[in-house]
């Protein structure tokens, strides 16, 4: 095996940036938005206000998830290649063709994952799951805002979501958004796993990556 | 939309009240058109003029439901249902409590229809199915849809009272047997106010009545058709409860501490949070009382096909879809983490032992 | 919802089975007098003709049957100004093109004078009083707080939000108001129309046999038989002997409505089993007929062992009468004797209406009685309101099926449901008016409005209004529906509640 290893810029600011803004929220979000859904602490006094914080948290961190969303978009034009929107491009025939491989690499049942792991920014996997996150992202986004608008009136919150009251009644609106939150925690904990488990197999220094911005790489960058 | 503004009927009632008949009074037309030197063929007219004063004429028509609008109707206060009938409008018809029936209560309707065209309110109270040819709702071997599109048709103005007239309340709940539909559904092109709840406060009735008379318009409405003086601010934000929602304490169980305190029934499957209606304010039996003040959270009534969209009443969430009835979006989440972490130590035990074989409860991705 | 507690075998606490016996109670008294008044009064009152009469002879009459304060000359006079004003207007509204002046109206025109002024009283009144639903049910109609295993309303002298001394005491102001109002208006306006409406004991007998499941719990056991109104039946007139109830005799036929079974329409089907399934086959909308040896009628047709029952309040007092209920036998005798009648009267359309009026003097005098018991727990600190037990559908069996009864103010009502994993698997109601209004069965039996109207006398075809006496007096769930009637007297309602 070819031991010709380089360190490679791939995570620019932007996008570390908004990788731990957005975990931060969406840790905030599941966590006060669980206690919103079903508020697990009873409060002693009515002096207190806990579900009044509790919802002021989210509806900030609603917002901080909102603007992180939207730099992340603005970067998937003006950051580097593993950054653009090219790169998650699902009709790509190479994405689709390395997909199998990937997923043969990570149920074991190979030993070596396609020569793209080594050299690229995220395997055609992470492409695919990460843009099904970016739909759940817009899915809690809007539903986020259109269930807000039931208690803000204005144009502006029917823009922003409140246009799907019309269309989905609320209770579904309130049970997606619910959902979703149980997907985003089963995405982190897979997340959190297979970037452990490529780091040890590919010793590419993935988990580091997400901190620093770089990556090692095998072989020379083809693209 | 022609109506006698309040001025008028004032005027009317006093005629009314010092005994002066509809012979008097167009014994009178008549010698004004001669001391205006004009043609008696005038006096109708005048008479007209004046008669705008006349009280309007309200049909109501029942279709698919259980007169809980018209028992609602009935607990008017202000104005009392006395008052309505006999001082502010003129109720011809109204199958439930009509004098006459049969033959003489269609005769009733018809007169009003023809002999009034354009200038009659009509009030719907129940649903309308359309199924079959609109062979589950016949009266005088008339279908409903028949009746309601000329009735509604040839009126001034509709109100659709409860959820039924509305978009179909509970006939139409799934799996709708009898194709029940709202007015709105059924007839177009009519002006049309709809007061949904299960039944509609009669308050919001008396409200919308006494707007068209005394502004001559029906009062502004949401993109549900729903009058915005009634149905424009949520339950939850004028709850009296709310601050016990926000400061963090609920109802946990029937009859348990927060319920004798009266604390936030959301845990109870409180619908407030996402019905709009003025109950909170305007309360129910001349301000006696309504559900969250008693003790019952809201059921959403007044929210569009709430059988099946605010069901279950006793839970925050509806129900998953393809799951049982004791499957929360909780315990399903829940499980789908589970299932991951599952799948994680699995695999991670795999590689560990770095067996070949594929993992069974192995996730993808 | 008492079928689903007697499913999964729940007891509710007894501070709301006394609650429940209240909401039901006012109900039963408000209720009545609406239909008395506003319902059923119209068939036996000329509005008209109270125009006629004499203000100061009508206070002398008003007078002379009751102490009620409203009943004075000038009261009266102001009354019928108000009314001839209104007809003067031209604008007769709900009255308008009604059988005024028909030769069946008795009463004179100072007795009509009177009735009209306690109707619109009654409209005033009722809107009062049914206020005891809004304190113990959150709102009217429709009351909010019933739940499986108890009520949603809390029970605490010491919270503001809770059923306390303020409400209690809103509650003794209304239901005083109530029996008040039913001791002097509605009682003696009953028994002085009834006084020239005699003849009519001799019509609308229907058929005979009568079925009440019997209401207000004096225990909280399920489906209890310890009742204020007894549970029973009786048969063919018989008041000697009172019949118990077996809810596995009771089943519906579909042979002359428009549903189907799946075995075929010659049969009936015990609720639990039931089936219902439309099957249209009446004539294409606008018609004039319906063809009455076919299917012809949206009810079902409910058999007690094959036979035909009335129920409501005739039913429930006569249940009661026959079972020695000391109450209802004394206010029954003393009924009877001051109309000069004996106890055979009360198998009539003048009967209906008079045990409905028994009925609710009867509940009124309850209502106070109920409410102490309420104040008796509440002294002995007991506020449990609900049993939690079975309230999470995890805790219930996989199977369950029970079935409840209760009397509406119109009728035996009997709901049946079957549960399979926590969900209805089927859920069938056999409601007062399919009783009533039933239409044959497979025998070709009629229901008791079919037989109640053989032989009663119509003085003009055209203007039927004694047929209405009879049928009012069923007080009839077709609030929604216009009847049709034709010259040989059959009424239909089409009206399908789904």
């Amino acid at each position: 095996m070819q031991q010709q290893r380089s360190r490679v810029y791939v995570w620019e600011f932007p996008v570390r940036f908004t990788h731990w803004i957005n975990l931060l929220c969406i840790l905030a979000l599941s966590i006060t938005g669980f206690y919103i859904g079903n508020p697990f602490i009873q409060a002693y006094s009515a002096k207190q206000y806990i579900m009044g914080w509790i919802r002021f948290i989210h509806f900030v961190a609603a917002y901080a998830f909102l603007m992180s969303f939207l730099i992340r978009i603005y970067w998937g034009f003006m950051g580097n290649k593993y950054a653009n929107w090219r790169a998650f491009n699902p009709f790509s025939a190479k994405k689709i063709r390395d997909l199998a491989d990937i997923t043969m690499f990570y149920l074991l049942l190979k030993k070596e994952p396609p020569p793209a792991v080594k050299k690229e920014g995220h395997t055609a996997c992470a492409i695919y799951v990460y843009l099904g996150l970016f739909i759940l992202f817009v899915i809690e986004i809007l539903t986020g805002f259109a269930l807000y608008s039931q208690s803000h009136y204005g144009v502006f919150w029917k823009l922003m979501g409140g246009w799907l009251l019309s269309v989905i009644n609320v209770q579904n609106i309130r049970l997606y958004h619910h959902l979703i939150m149980w997907f985003l925690i089963a995405f982190a904990i897979l997340h959190v796993y297979i970037g452990w488990f490529l780091d040890k197999t590919e010793k590419n220094g993935l988990m580091g990556s997400i901190f620093s911005g770089y990556k090692f790489v095998t072989g020379k960058e083809l693209e | 939309m022609k109506i006698p503004d309040e001025k008028e009927l004032g005027f009317m009632e006093k005629l009314a009240q010092k005994g002066i008949s509809r012979r008097d009074f167009m014994k009178f037309c008549t010698m004004m058109a001669a001391t205006l030197a004009l043609p008696a063929s005038f006096a109708p007219k005048i008479a007209e003029a004046i008669e705008k004063s006349k009280r309007p004429s309200l049909v109501w028509l029942e279709f698919q439901d259980c007169a809980g609008n018209t028992e609602s109707f009935l607990r008017a206060s202000k104005p009392t249902v006395v008052e309505i009938v006999l001082n502010l409008l003129s109720v011809d018809y109204h199958e439930t409590i009509m004098a006459p029936a049969g033959k003489q209560a269609e005769k009733s309707l018809d007169d009003v229809v023809k002999n009034q065209k354009g200038k009659y309110i009509t009030v719907v109270e129940g649903a309308i199915p359309t199924k079959d040819g609109g062979v589950y709702c016949c009266i005088g071997g008339r279908s409903a849809v028949d009746i309601v599109k000329e009735v509604c048709g040839n009126a001034m103005a509709t109100i659709a009272v409860g959820a039924c007239a509305w978009d179909g309340g509970w006939p139409a709940a799934s799996p709708n047997p009898t194709g029940a539909k709202g007015v709105k559904d059924v007839v177009s092109g009519i002006t049309l106010i709809n007061l949904p709840g299960c039944p509609m406060n009669v308050q919001n009735l008396t409200g919308v009545v006494v707007h068209l008379l005394t502004f001559g318009a029906l009062p502004a409405t949401d993109e549900l058709g729903r009058p915005l003086f009634a149905y424009g601010e949520r339950i939850h934000d004028h709850c009296e409860r709310r601050a016990h929602f926000d400061a963090g304490q609920y109802v946990r169980q029937w009859g348990d501490e927060g319920h004798r305190l009266g604390w936030c029934l959301y845990e109870m499957g409180c619908k407030g949070p996402e019905t709009f209606q003025n109950c909170p304010t305007i309360r129910w039996n001349d301000a006696t009382n309504w559900p969250v003040g008693s003790g019952h959270g809201c059921i959403g009534c007044a929210s569009p096909r709430f059988w099946d969209t605010m069901t279950p009443f006793y839970r925050r969430l509806p129900k998953v879809p393809g799951f049982g009835v004791e499957a929360t979006a909780d315990k399903i989440g829940l499980g789908l983490a589970a299932v991951t972490a599952a799948g994680v130590v699995a695999h991670g035990i795999a590689r560990a032992v770095k067996g070949k074989g594929p993992e069974q409860g192995e996730k993808k991705e | 919802m008492r079928a689903v507690e007697n499913a999964l075998g729940i007891t509710i606490p007894d501070n709301a089975r006394i609650i429940r016996n209240l909401i039901t109670g006012i109900q039963y008294v408000q209720d009545h007098v609406i239909h008395f008044y506003h319902l059923h009064a119209l068939d036996w009152v000329d509005v008209v003709s109270a125009l006629k009469a004499d203000p100061a002879k009508t206070s002398a009459l008003a007078q002379s049957i009751s102490d009620w304060d409203k009943s004075s000359t000038t009261y009266f006079k102001a009354i019928q100004d108000k009314l001839k004003a209104f007809v003067e207007s031209g604008q007769l509204g709900i009255f308008a093109n009604a059988y005024w002046g028909h030769p069946a109206y008795k009463l004179p025109p100072e007795a009509n004078l009177m009735a009209v002024a306690h109707y619109l009283e009654a409209l005033d009144w009722q809107k009062d009083v049914i206020r005891i639903h809004a304190v113990l049910g959150s709102k009217n109609p429709h009351a909010q707080t019933y739940l499986v295993g108890g009520m949603a309303l809390p029970v605490d002298p010491n919270s503001q939000n809770a059923l306390n001394v303020e409400g209690i005491a809103l509650i003794i102001e209304l239901a005083n108001k109530a029996k008040t109002f039913v001791e002097k208006v509605y009682i003696p306006d009953l028994l002085a129309i009834a006084s020239f409406y005699k003849d009519w004991a001799g019509y609308g007998a229907g058929v005979g046999n009568f079925l009440a499941y019997g209401v207000f719990e004096q225990d909280n056991v399920s489906n209890t038989t310890n009742l204020y109104f007894p549970r029973g039946i009786i048969k063919n007139k018989d008041l000697s002997k009172v019949y118990p109830v077996d809810q596995t005799k009771i089943a519906e036929y579909v042979t002359h409505s428009w549903y189907e079974y799946p075995e075929g329409d010659g049969k009936s089907k015990h609720p639990w089993e039931g089936v219902t399934k439309p099957n249209y086959t009446g004539p294409k909308p606008p018609y004039e007929f319906l063809e009455t040896n076919q299917k012809y009628s949206w009810l079902k047709a409910p058999r007690y062992e094959d036979t035909a029952m009335e129920v409501g309040p005739l039913s429930r007092m006569l249940v009661a009468y026959a079972s020695g209920h000391k109450r209802v036998k004394e206010v029954v005798d003393s009924v009877l004797k001051k109309l000069g009648v004996g106890p055979e009267a009360l198998f009539s359309t003048l009967g209906r209406t008079a045990a409905r009026g028994v009925e609710t003097l009867v509940t009124a005098e309850m209502l106070l009685v109920w409410l102490g018991q309420l104040e008796q727990n509440i002294k002995r600190a007991d506020l449990q309101i609900h049993n939690n037990e079975k309230w999470d559908p995890s805790t219930w069996p996989k199977e369950a099926k029970g079935y409840g009864f209760h009397e509406a103010p119109r009728g035996a009502l009997g709901h049946w449901v079957r549960i399979v994993d926590g969900k209805i698997e089927n859920y069938q109601c056999v409601v007062p008016s399919t009783w009533n209004g039933s239409p044959r069965d497979a025998k070709g039996q009629k229901g008791p409005y079919e037989v109640a109207l053989i032989g009663t006398p119509v003085a003009d075809p055209n203007k039927p209004v004694e047929i209405l006496r009879t049928i009012h007096s069923f007080d009839p769930c077709m609030a929604c529906a216009v009847h049709v009637v034709d010259t040989e007297g059959k009424e239909f309602t089409r009206i399908r509640i789904v």
